[in-house]
């Protein structure tokens, strides 16, 4: 009986892991990044529906957070709010090099990079920007570590 | 035949609740994978609404602080509870016969309202500024295609009625047997301003491309939905799935419910609504871009409402 519910509940796990869907926070990118990611979601070549992805427009519908962006002091409480309201279980990826060191605004007054201090962050896409193929890469890790935490 | 009662069988196992969940998702399915086709991409697999629903069942409810939350809450519960109750009210020719009493037109057209009415208590119950926007859209919607609906409907029903010796009959059961025995309405003319009529009324009801403006996500966020999280989304895609299977059962009703006797009608039922939804719906969403919400509504006070009217004078006259 309890083998019959753990293989149920593997075998959830197993569907629930095929459908991660995104969502994207802009923490003061200079848009390189975004249009990436946007490439990356809208191209038919790249087609990440194929892996059960969807970009969704709400925080609360999201699985997996792209940020872009070095975090500006501007936007900070802005993204650490919307970053609270993405229910859990949550996998958080850092899509560029700001968001890593801070890049090339990594000296700038208005810059709290890098974003693991004030996020967890579970994947670094290095790049500025990242190529698609790369942010396809990260977000296969991602769902990987999402799975383990469903 | 199905010699079904409305019994609680008929609502939660067949043709209402569970079968109809596992269609509804099947067709979502289908409509998902064909979008991607026609747009050449590969495509999500065909469980993946499926997946999609295990997924929300497994995250986290969040109820903002500014919601009301036993109506945020108990809108999509009552919203998917009412379509699955829907589903056990639409015939499958040749195959299942649904109450007399209950398997009326009319209950129908009122069943099918609750989940705008639901989408709009969910919006303004969220408490988001675009959860309202997206409440005072569904509102306009439904304004503007229910006129055509109805019109519709009477037409039918106008038309097994003086068919059958009387003025009207709202039986669903009558309007199938009327068309088994004395041909389908799809191939009667003076039918077809009401079936291009029906036919627009689909992408409206279902809340997709062109209609889509509600939920747009790229204007208003999915509007009503877009407080909502983990199971009560899921119960909003439940009814979605749902109303998919009522709205496309209730067309192959109205207008072609020929089909063989036993368990072959249920076949050929369901190959009718794939194909429905292929043609109705995924064709006219990957071709069209998002109207405006003034635009929509003049478009549907003017072309489905004509064509209605036309059809109910035509089947008045001749």
């Amino acid at each position: 009986m309890t083998t019959l519910l753990q293989t149920l509940s593997n075998q959830a796990r197993n569907m629930a892991a095929r459908s991660p869907w995104i969502y994207r926070i802009n923490a003061g990118s200079c848009n390189g990044c975004d249009v990436e990611c946007a490439t990356t979601a809208l191209i038919p070549r790249y087609d990440v529906e194929r892996l059960g992805c969807q970009y969704c427009g709400s925080p609360r519908h999201a699985d997996i957070v792209l940020i872009t962006g070095p975090l500006t002091a501007r936007v900070k409480d802005a993204v650490m709010r919307v970053y609270a309201e993405v229910p859990e279980p949550k996998v958080t990826v850092a899509v560029g090099v700001c968001p890593i060191s801070g890049g090339i605004f990594r000296d700038g007054y208005a810059v709290h990079a890098p974003i693991d201090q004030h996020l967890p962050v579970d994947v670094n896409i290095p790049g500025c920007p990242p190529r698609p193929q790369a942010i396809i890469e990260g977000i296969a890790q991602a769902i990987a570590i999402w799975r383990e935490r469903l | 035949m199905l010699e079904s009662l409305y019994t609680p069988f008929a609502a939660l196992l067949f043709p209402g609740g569970l079968f109809a969940l596992a269609l509804g998702l099947t067709l979502k399915g289908f409509d998902r994978r064909l979008a991607a086709r026609l747009q050449a991409r590969v495509g999500p697999p065909l469980a993946q609404p499926i997946y999609d629903l295990v997924k929300l069942a497994r995250k986290r409810t969040m109820v903002p602080d500014v919601a009301c939350e036993p109506v945020f809450l108990g809108a999509p519960l009552i919203g998917a509870v009412s379509m699955a109750l829907a589903a056990a009210l639409v015939p499958i020719p040749g195959f299942y016969t649904p109450d007399p009493v209950l398997g009326d037109l009319l209950v129908l057209l009122y069943l099918l309202t609750v989940p705008a009415i639901v989408l709009m208590i969910a919006g303004s119950a969220s408490g988001s500024p675009f959860g309202a926007i997206g409440f005072s859209r569904e509102m306009a919607m439904m304004l503007a295609y229910e006129g055509p609906l109805v019109l519709v409907v009477a037409a039918v029903a106008m038309r097994t009625g003086m068919g059958m010796g009387g003025l009207i009959s709202f039986s669903l059961t009558d309007i199938v047997a009327y068309q088994q025995s004395h041909g389908a309405f799809l191939f009667d003319p003076v039918m077809w301003p009401a079936l291009l009529a029906f036919l627009a009324f689909y992408p409206a009801n279902l809340g997709i491309v062109p209609f889509d403006i509600p939920e747009a996500e790229t204007e208003v966020l999915e509007g009503p939905l877009l407080e909502y999280s983990g199971p009560a989304l899921g119960l909003f895609k439940i009814m979605s799935a749902l109303k998919a299977v009522v709205v496309l059962g209730l067309g192959v009703a109205l207008f072609y419910p020929i089909a063989p006797e036993g368990a072959a009608g249920l076949l050929v039922q369901i190959a009718k609504l794939v194909l429905l939804m292929l043609i109705g719906v995924t064709v006219v969403r990957v071709s069209c871009g998002r109207m405006r919400i003034d635009q929509a509504f003049r478009f549907f006070l003017k072309w489905p409402l004509a064509l209605s009217v036309i059809s109910l004078a035509f089947v008045a006259l001749v």
